[in-house]
């Protein structure tokens, strides 16, 4: 799976699980600051982005992701690695 | 002669209690199941036998030695850590044979020799050999099997502890406008203990005994048979029906009834709680409560280890592991197991078992934010209490996070399935 659509299926699901429009996602949104996920919603992310691409993420080191852009980065390495 | 208080396979049935504590550290009553099995023990060298992740942790708690295999070397009194002896029993054996009840071993004297030709390493087959060969008679003992036999249990013993530990009398300070319903000789308030005014102490259905340094705030009413631990506080107004235990340094308001905390726990709150057993550094939030009888009338059925099983009781509440902690405004359903470390927040029906280390919000299990976060949490809320989670106790949490790992994926794969 490339970046690209990597990217478009995290934004699907930030949009499902945060309820924000997708034109205002980008790489660069904060999930907290800008995205405005509270501590609930972050653990609801990570559930969701472990059912969308079949993954298991260790959730500490999850957790400590803050980007969107980061987060496909962090999913892409967890899709070659499987 | 050696005295060794053994753990048998059971101490899975007596999850969650038993996942960092070993079956003899249960409390019930005033003090835990191996101070009274100790008081009913022989002169001779005491020794522990516990399950293997465990041993590192019970040695720092206890000052005896741990699977010391020398003590399968001479004459052994084998004695079962979920034995809960009455103040009456005295272990008296002079010849080789084991009291049983119900299928437990309860305890027995086996001589040298056959210690020396059974004993192979492993306690369970040492067990086996035991209950084969060695003579048995019945006695109708007390034998923790389950949880809820504690639960069932302490009402009576809380009676019986008030007698073994012999005391009356006003030793801390009783407010005088406080007052005592029913015989002033069933109540016991130990020295630094203080009892504020409008308090009541009802000792028409058993006696209350309140320990050291402990306190009881303005308008608390305590109903007998009841222990309050040491440095307990028992908050304002707070309703304490019968037949409950609160172990040291705990925090309690609302209504209890006929329940056990073991010790640094808090039910600061409104909110009732009744026939549960609460582990140790539990918080319940504000407004947390459990049913503990079922609509229907029926017996209480607990998910033990998974599996649904009736108690054959009709007033059965939660079971609480250690360091787990609840939301303003849980609802637990009757006969409710949580695991330790799990984490609850309030949502309509909630499931009547939680996985331990599980976290459950939106009416979904997760993963929660990962082990290390649970305990560095758990150090926290120690220190706040003045003690140090020991290196020992990490292993063991560690290692009942791995074994719990399983149930724990599972309940989370199926809760995100229904949840689509």
């Amino acid at each position: 799976m490339d970046y690209k659509e990597i990217e478009a299926r995290v934004k699907k699901v930030i949009v499902e699980v945060l309820g924000v429009d997708e034109e205002k996602i980008t790489t660069d949104s904060r999930f907290v600051e800008d995205l405005g996920a509270e501590s609930v919603q972050s653990l609801e992310l990570v559930a969701a982005f472990e059912d969308e691409f079949d993954i298991e993420m260790e959730e500490d080191v999850a957790l400590q992701v803050k980007t969107v852009g980061k987060a496909v980065e962090f999913i892409k390495k967890h899709l070659e690695q499987k | 002669m050696k005295i060794l208080i053994y753990e048998d396979e059971k101490w899975r049935d007596l999850l969650p209690l038993t996942f960092i504590k070993c079956v003899f550290e249960i409390r019930c009553g005033y003090d835990l199941l191996i101070d009274k099995i100790v008081a009913a023990l022989p002169e001779g060298e005491k020794g522990l036998w516990v399950r293997d992740y465990i041993k590192g942790l019970t040695a720092k708690r206890h000052n005896m030695p741990v699977n010391d295999t020398s003590f399968f070397d001479e004459d052994i009194l084998i004695v079962n850590g979920r034995w809960l002896p009455s103040p009456a029993d005295r272990i008296t054996l002079s010849e080789e044979k084991v009291v049983m009840c119900k299928g437990d071993i309860v305890y027995g004297l086996i001589k040298k020799e056959r210690v020396q030709k059974f004993w192979n390493g492993d306690i369970t087959k040492f067990l086996s050999a035991v209950k084969e060969h060695i003579p048995s008679k019945e006695k109708p003992l007390r034998v923790i099997s389950y949880p809820w036999d504690l639960i069932i249990y302490n009402p009576f013993v809380l009676k019986e502890d008030f007698k073994r530990y012999g005391k009356n009398g006003i030793k801390g300070e009783f407010h005088p406008a406080a007052a005592i319903v029913g015989d002033a000789k069933d109540v016991y308030i130990e020295e630094g203990a203080k009892v504020h005014p409008f308090v009541v102490l009802d000792t028409t259905h058993g006696p209350v005994y309140i320990d050291k340094d402990a306190e009881v705030f303005p308008s608390a009413r305590i109903e007998g048979p009841c222990y309050i631990g040491k440095e307990t506080q028992i908050m304002p107004g707070a309703n304490i029906r019968e037949g409950n235990s609160f172990g040291d340094v705990c925090r309690i308001g609302g209504e209890v009834e006929e329940s056990i905390f073991y010790s640094y726990s808090n039910k600061y709150h409104d909110g009732f709680i009744g026939h549960s057993y609460i582990g140790e550094f539990v918080n319940l939030g504000a407004l947390t409560t459990n049913s503990d009888l079922k609509n229907d009338y029926s017996s209480v059925c607990i998910y033990l280890n998974g599996v649904p099983t009736d108690t054959g009781s009709l007033k059965v509440g939660s079971f609480i592991g250690d360091h787990t902690k609840t939301s303003i405004g849980t609802l637990f359903n009757t006969g409710t197991i949580a695991g330790m470390m799990c984490n609850i927040t309030a949502g309509g029906i909630l499931p009547k078992y939680f996985p331990s280390f599980t976290w459950y919000v939106n009416n979904k299990f997760m993963k929660g934010y990962g082990l290390d976060m649970m305990i560095n949490t758990a150090k926290i809320v120690m220190k706040r209490r003045k003690r140090e989670l020991t290196a020992e106790e990490e292993e063991v949490m560690r290692y009942a996070y791995n074994m719990t790992e399983e149930e724990r994926k599972e309940a989370i794969r199926k809760s995100r399935k229904t949840s689509k």
